[in-house]
C-alpha cells in the first residue's frame, strides 16, 4: 500500500486541531460581527445596527441554550418522512443493480480480485451514497420555502437552528439507514464473488526431487482465472503456493482403497494487517548519512533505490518493541522494488539482506538474505533468538533493542543492481485486526462523507435556490475531492497553467511543457490565472477534503484503517458540520421566511 | 410569470421537441424485412457495415456502460485515460488492468485502443516486473486483450496483426525468449487443445498473421499497414522458426523440412503482387526479368544510336547553359558556394543524356524502334529499380539467399558441429569441442566456397568470429596453435572489414593469420602462440 503521510496519533493532534478549530471560529466570529455591523450601520445608522448586531447575537445565544432535542428530533423525522416520499430508495435499487451486474464491467481476469472487488463497492457505494445526500439536502430547504410549506414549520415555535439541525440529523439518519444495507450487501458480494476452490489434478502429482519426505508436487485445476502449485505430504495433506494473494490448504479423504483430495477455501486473500512502520533513513554509495537514496529515473518518486554491493543502505528505525508486543521475534513484511541497470542472469532474483542493529550500543545480528518480490509481499520471521556476525549467540531484545528501538539495515548484494524501497515498504506485522470491523471501519469513512456533503448542502439551501444549491454543493464536493490538483495548479507544480494559460494551449493544441511566447498577452493569462487560482486556492482551504475521509485504499489493500485515524476523521468532520451548521443558522435567520 | 404563460411555454417545448423527432424518426427509420432499406442512417449504417453486429460481438456491458454515460462517453474515455496513466506512473497494475477494460467496453469499436494498450500490456508493463514468469504474464495478457478486441472487431486485421506480431516477435526475440519460450509451450490456458509439438510461438504467432491475410483478401482495406511488411511477416515466423529451432539444438530433417518451408513461403510472397508508393502492382520476384528486359532495350538502342549522337547531345546540352550554370558546373565542389552547390546539382540533372533524347534525335526507319527501345528500356529499369526498394526494405535477398543455403547438408551439418562445439566449450569438455568445431570450420569452409556471397552477411560472419574465439581459446587451453593459414580467414577478413580499426592507434590491425580482434584479450594469439 502506498503510504503517502504518516499516520497521525489522535493525541498528538486534538490539541493544535481544536486550538486552529477555535482560532479560525473566532476569526470568522469577528469578521461576521465587524461585516455585519458595518451592512448594519449603512442601513439603520451606527446606533441602529449596533443595536441589531446586539440583539442577533443575544437570540443567537439565546438560540443555542433553548436548542430542544425534542423538537429537533421531530424535525428529523420530518425530514426522514420526506425522504423517503422522494423516493430515495430508488439509490438503494440503483446500488443493487450495480453489484447484481458488477461482473460484467470488472476485470475478470485480474491480478488481485480482492483488492479490485473491494476497490469498486466502496468506491461505487461513496459515490452513490455522496450523491442521494446532495440531492436530498440541496433541495428540501428551498422546496420547502418555494410550496410555503416551511410556514407549517415555522409558525410553530422552532428556532431555525433546530430547522437547520433538523434536516442535518434527519437526511443523516436515512444515509445511515442505507449505508448500513448497502455495506451488508456489499460484504456478502465481496465474499462470495471471492469465494473459491480448485481440485487437485492428480495427473500433475510428481514426487518431489531429492525430498526426504516423500513430498509430491503438482497443481490445482483453473478457477477464477488462476491455478496453484501444491506440495502434499505423505499422509496426503499440504497448502498451495500464495496466487493472487491467497493460499489454500489441501486435505486428504481416504473412501475404500481411493483417496481423494480436498482443496479448502481461500487463505489471507480478506485480511487487516496491523503494521508497525518505522522512520527510514539511507546510506549513500559512500557510507554517508542520506536523506534519500538514488533515483532511477521514475517519474513517480515515491521510491527511493539502494545501490547493491556499496555501503549504501536503507535504514528503519522501529519504535515500541517489547516481547509483550513481539514475544516470537519480529514479523517483517516487505514489498521491495528492482532495477536492473544489466539484465543479469534473469532467471535469478536480486539479492538484498537484512541486519537488525541496536540503535545505541552498535551491536548487530548476523544477515538474514532474501530474494526481492518485485510488487509482492514477503514474509521474513526473525526470531528472537540469533546470532551476530562471530557466531556468538543474541537475544533479540536484550542485545538489539534500545529504550524499545531497533534498527533494520538493509542492503543490495549484487553489484550495479538497484532495491527501491519506501517508508511503508518494510513493516512489520504485529497481529491482524478483524476483517469485518475493519469493512464497518470503512463505511464510517463513507458515512463521515456523506454527513459533510448533507450539511453543506443543508448551509447552502438556506441562503440559495434548489438547483443553484446544488451545484454549489457538488463544487464544493468537486473541489474537496481535487483538492490536491487545484492546490497544485495553483503552486505551479503542475504543468500546463491555469484555467485561461490551459484554455488556451487547448485552442492551439500547444503541449503543456512549451513555454508561452513572451508578451503582453501571456502576461495578462499569468495575471488572470494567478488572481482565479489565489480565490480558488482560498475557496479550497476552507473546504474540507475529502480523500482524507476515505479509507479505501487501506481496506482493498488488505491494512487495518488506524483507530487514531478513525477519530482524526471524525472530529475534523464535526468541526465541519458545527462551522455549516451555525452559517446554516445565520443565513436563515436573516430569511424573512424564518422570523 | 402566470400559470398560463408556463403553459403556452411548455407547449412551445413539446412542440419543438416532436418537431426535431419526426425528421429524427425519418431518418433513422430501421430497415425491415418486407424490402424497405430504412432511413437515410440505416442505409448508411449498411453501405459501410457500422452496425454493432457487422462490427463484432454485441456486449451487452458494452451497450450498458455507454448508455450509462448518458451521451457522455468522450468525457468518460478521457478520464479513465488520465487514471490509466495515473495508475501506469504509480505502478498500480491492477487499477490499470481494471481501468483498460472499461476503455475497451467504452469504445469497443476504436481500434486504436485495443492496439496500444495491448502493446503497453505486453511491452511496457512487462518490463516492469522483475521476475520473468510475472513478464510472461503481462505479454499474455497483452495478447488476451487484443484478442478480445477481434470480438468487437471480427473484420480487423490490425488487431489479428498485432496479436501475431507480439505472439511470434515479443515471446521469440525478447531477452527472456528462452524462458518465455518454455512457459509458451507450457501454457495449458493459452494454447488450449493444440498439441504440445506445436506449440512454438512463430508458428502459432504465423496463424494469427494468416488469418489477418485472409480477412484483408475477403476485401477489408489494410489501414495503415505497409502492404509489403504485412505480407512479409508470415514468411518471417516460418524463417525465424526454422533458426530458432537450430539455436535450441534442432537439426537433421526436421531443421531441413523448416527450411524448405520458410523458403517456399518466401517464394510465394515473392510472387505475391504487393502495391507500392508508385502506384504500380510489382512482385519481388520479377526484378531479374525486369533487369533484363532493360539490358535488352539498352542493347536495341544502343544498336540503332548512329556513332557520336550521345557525345553530341551531351555537347549541345552543355553549350545551352548559362553563364552562372557553367561557372557553377566548373567550380570544384569544394569551392562551390551554397547556391553553387544547389546549382550544379540541378545542372547535373540537366547534363543527363537520357536514352528518350537519343531515341528523339534518331531520324528515318529506326526512328519508331528507337522510341519503343528507349520507352521499354525506361520502363523496365523503374520497375526493377521499384522493386529493388521494395526488396531492399524486407531484406528479401538476404533471406531468400539464407533458405536456400541453410537446407543444404552441409550448412546443417556446420550448424550442428559448431552447436556441438559451443555446448562442449561451456561445458569444458576442451577434446569434444576442439573435434567439433573442426570439423564445423571445415564444412562452413564447403559452404562458404558454394555461395560467396556469404561473406556479405554480417550476421553470419559475426556467428562464426565467436566461434572462432572459442576455438582459439580452446587451442590456447590445449596448448597448441592456431593454424596458419586459418580455414576461414576470409571471413576473419571480412568482419574485420565490416567493424573497422577496433584497437587504439599505434597498434596493428586485426587481420590475417590468426591476429583477429575476435577473442576475448585471452584469447590474443600472441599468448596463444608462444
Amino acid at each position: 500500500m502506498v503510504l503517502d503521510s504518516d499516520p497521525v496519533a489522535f493525541s498528538n493532534w486534538i490539541v493544535p486541531a481544536l486550538l486552529s478549530f477555535l482560532t479560525s471560529a473566532a476569526t470568522l466570529c469577528a469578521v461576521a460581527l465587524v461585516g455585519g455591523y458595518l451592512i448594519s450601520a449603512f442601513r439603520y445608522g451606527p446606533v441602529g445596527g449596533g443595536d441589531v448586531i446586539y440583539r442577533m447575537v443575544l437570540g443567537g445565544v439565546r438560540d443555542l441554550i433553548a436548542l430542544s432535542p425534542r423538537r429537533i428530533l421531530a424535525l428529523a423525522w420530518l425530514a426522514v418522512q420526506e425522504s423517503l416520499r422522494r423516493r430515495v430508495l430508488v439509490g438503494f435499487g440503483i446500488f443493487l443493480l450495480i453489484l447484481l451486474f458488477a461482473g460484467w464491467f470488472l476485470d475478470t481476469q485480474s491480478n488481485d480480485p480482492a483488492t479490485l472487488y473491494l476497490s469498486f463497492v466502496l468506491t461505487a457505494t461513496t459515490y452513490l451514497v455522496l450523491l442521494i445526500a446532495l440531492f436530498l439536502s440541496a433541495f428540501s430547504l428551498p422546496a420547502d420555502i418555494k410550496n410555503h410549506t416551511i410556514y407549517t414549520i415555522v409558525t410553530k415555535p422552532v428556532r431555525s437552528g433546530e430547522i437547520v439541525l433538523g434536516r442535518i440529523v434527519g437526511f443523516a439518519v436515512i444515509g445511515t439507514v442505507l449505508l448500513a444495507v448497502m455495506g451488508l450487501f456489499s460484504y456478502v458480494f465481496v465474499i462470495r464473488v471471492l469465494n473459491h476452490t480448485h481440485e487437485v489434478d492428480v495427473a500433475s502429482l510428481r514426487p518431489v526431487p531429492n525430498d526426504p519426505n516423500g513430498d509430491r508436487a503438482g497443481r490445482t485445476s483453473l478457477a477464477q482465472n488462476h491455478r496453484h502449485t501444491l506440495k502434499i505430504g505423505p499422509d496426503g495433506t499440504g497448502s498451495t503456493d500464495m496466487v493472487q494473494g491467497h493460499f489454500h490448504e489441501v486435505t486428504a479423504q481416504e473412501s475404500g482403497d481411493k483417496t481423494t483430495y480436498v482443496v479448502g477455501p481461500p487463505q489471507g486473500l480478506l485480511t487487516a494487517r496491523v503494521p508497525a512502520y518505522g522512520d527510514l533513513r539511507f546510506k549513500d554509495r559512500a557510507g554517508k548519512a542520506s536523506d534519500r537514496g538514488i533515483s532511477v529515473g521514475k517519474e513517480w518518486k515515491y521510491h527511493s533505490y539502494v545501490e547493491g554491493a556499496t555501503l549504501a543502505k536503507a535504514i528503519w528505525t522501529f519504535s515500541d518493541i517489547t516481547p509483550e508486543r513481539f514475544p516470537d521475534g519480529l514479523p517483517v513484511e516487505m514489498t521491495i522494488r528492482v532495477f536492473r541497470s544489466y539484465k543479469g542472469d534473469i532467471e535469478k532474483g536480486i539479492r538484498g539482506s537484512l541486519v537488525l542493529k541496536n540503535p545505541r550500543t552498535g551491536r548487530a545480528s548476523d544477515e538474514k538474505f532474501f530474494i526481492a518480490k518485485d510488487f509482492y509481499i514477503d514474509f521474513l520471521k526473525i526470531p528472537r533468538n540469533l546470532t551476530d556476525p562471530t557466531g556468538k549467540p543474541l537475544d533479540l531484545f536484550d542485545d538489539l533493542v534500545s529504550d524499545g528501538q531497533v534498527e533494520v539495515w538493509m542492503q543490495c548484494l549484487d553489484a550495479s543492481q538497484y532495491l527501491g524501497v519506501a517508508k511503508g515498504d518494510l513493516y512489520l506485522r504485529s497481529r491482524d485486526a478483524s476483517f469485518t470491523l475493519n469493512f464497518i471501519k470503512s463505511y464510517l469513512g463513507i458515512w463521515v462523507q456523506m454527513l459533510l456533503v448533507t450539511s453543506l448542502g443543508v448551509m447552502f439551501s438556506t441562503f440559495l435556490s434548489g438547483p443553484v444549491a446544488m451545484m454549489a454543493t457538488l463544487a464544493s464536493l468537486v473541489l474537496g475531492f481535487k483538492a490536491q490538483f487545484v492546490l497544485g495548479v495553483a503552486k505551479g507544480a503542475i504543468e500546463g497553467g491555469g484555467p485561461v494559460e490551459s484554455f488556451i494551449r487547448i485552442v492551439k493544441q500547444q503541449n503543456v511543457t512549451t513555454q508561452l511566447e513572451p508578451g503582453l498577452t501571456t502576461t495578462v493569462v499569468k495575471w488572470a490565472d494567478s488572481v482565479f487560482m489565489s480565490f480558488m486556492t482560498a475557496i479550497t482551504g476552507l473546504l474540507p477534503n475529502f480523500n482524507q475521509f476515505s479509507n479505501v485504499s487501506y481496506v482493498a489493500h488488505g491494512f487495518d484503517i488506524p483507530p487514531d485515524a478513525v477519530l482524526v476523521q471524525v472530529f475534523s468532520a464535526a468541526g465541519y458540520v458545527i462551522a455549516a451548521l451555525a452559517i446554516g443558522y445565520l443565513f436563515l435567520r436573516t430569511r424573512e421566511v424564518a422570523r | 410569470m402566470n400559470q398560463r404563460q408556463r403553459f403556452i411555454r411548455k407547449i412551445a417545448y413539446a412542440c419543438a421537441i416532436a418537431a426535431l423527432l419526426l425528421p429524427l424518426s425519418w431518418l433513422s427509420q430501421p430497415a425491415t424485412q418486407d424490402g424497405s432499406k430504412g432511413g437515410l442512417l440505416s442505409r448508411m449504417r449498411q453501405e459501410y457495415s457500422l452496425s454493432q453486429a457487422d462490427l463484432g460481438e454485441i456486449d451487452p456491458a458494452s451497450e450498458t456502460i455507454k448508455l450509462a454515460t448518458l451521451g457522455m462517453r468522450g468525457v468518460a474515455a478521457n478520464i479513465l485515460w488520465e487514471k490509466a496513466h495515473e495508475y501506469h506512473k504509480e505502478e498500480d497494475w491492477a487499477g490499470l488492468s481494471a481501468t483498460l477494460e472499461q476503455i475497451a467496453r467504452l469504445q469497443p469499436n476504436f481500434v486504436s485502443v485495443w492496439v496500444f494498450q495491448g502493446w503497453n500490456l505486453s511491452y511496457n508493463i512487462s518490463v516492469e516486473f522483475d521476475d520473468y514468469h510475472d513478464r510472461y504474464h503481462w505479454v499474455i495478457r497483452g495478447i488476451n486483450f487484443l484478442k478480445e478486441g477481434t470480438q468487437y472487431n471480427r473484420d480487423e486485421p490490425r488487431l489479428l496483426t498485432d496479436i501475431g506480431w507480439t505472439i511470434a516477435h515479443k515471446i521469440g526475440r525478447a531477452d527472456e525468449h528462452v524462458q518465455y519460450r518454455r512457459l509458451f509451450r507450457d501454457d495449458d490456458e493459452f494454447n488450449g487443445s493444440l498439441p504440445r509439438s506445436q506449440r512454438d510461438n512463430w508458428l502459432v504467432g504465423r496463424e494469427e498473421l494468416l488469418k489477418a491475410e485472409r480477412i484483408v483478401a475477403r476485401g477489408t482495406p489494410l489501414k495503415g499497414k505497409s502492404p509489403l511488411l504485412f505480407y512479409s511477416r508470415p514468411p518471417m515466423c516460418l524463417v525465424n522458426y526454422a533458426q530458432t529451432m537450430e539455436e535450441e539444438g534442432t537439426f537433421g530433417e526436421v531443421a531441413k523440412n523448416a527450411w524448405k518451408k520458410a523458403g517456399d513461403s518466401w517464394v510465394e510472397f515473392s510472387n505475391r503482387d504487393l502495391p507500392t508508393q508508385y502506384n504500380v502492382l510489382i512482385r519481388l520476384s520479377e526484378k531479374e526479368a525486369y533487369s533484363k528486359k532493360a539490358d535488352e532495350a539498352k542493347a536495341e538502342l544502343d544498336r540503332l544510336t548512329p556513332p557520336g549522337l550521345s557525345d553530341k547531345i551531351a555537347a549541345e546540352k552543355r553549350a545551352a547553359l548559362s553563364d552562372e550554370e557553367r561557372e557553377a558546373y566548373d567550380t570544384p565542389a569544394e569551392r562551390r558556394t551554397k547556391e553553387q552547390t544547389n546549382l550544379a546539382a540541378a545542372v547535373g540533372e540537366k547534363l543527363m543524356v537520357h536514352a528518350i533524347d537519343i531515341a528523339d534525335r534518331i531520324t528515318g526507319d529506326d526512328h519508331a524502334a528507337a522510341f519503343k527501345a528507349a520507352e521499354d528500356g525506361g520502363q523496365a529499369d523503374a520497375m526493377a529499380r521499384a522493386i529493388d526498394i521494395e526488396r531492399d526494405i524486407v531484406n528479401y535477398n538476404f533471406w531468400m539467399l539464407k533458405c536456400q543455403i541453410e537446407p543444404d547438408d552441409d550448412t546443417l551439418g556446420a550448424r550442428k558441429a559448431m552447436f556441438d562445439g559451443d555446448r562442449a566449450f561451456s561445458l569444458g569438455r576442451l577434446e569434444e569441442c576442439f573435434k567439433a568445431y573442426d570439423e564445423g570450420l571445415k564444412l562452413w569452409r564447403k559452404t562458404i566456397d558454394k555461395y560467396p556471397s556469404l561473406l556479405k552477411d554480417t550476421e553470419v560472419t559475426e556467428d562464426l568470429v565467436i566461434s572462432i574465439g572459442h576455438y582459439r581459446s580452446i587451442l590456447h587451453q590445449m596448448d597448441r596453435q592456431f593454424p596458419t593459414p586459418f580455414v576461414l580467414q576470409d571471413v576473419l577478413d571480412a568482419d574485420a572489414l565490416q567493424k573497422g580499426p577496433q584497437l587504439p592507434a599505434g597498434e596493428a590491425p586485426a587481420t590475417g593469420t590468426g591476429k583477429d580482434s575476435a577473442g576475448a584479450p585471452e584469447n590474443d594469439p600472441a599468448k596463444a602462440a608462444p
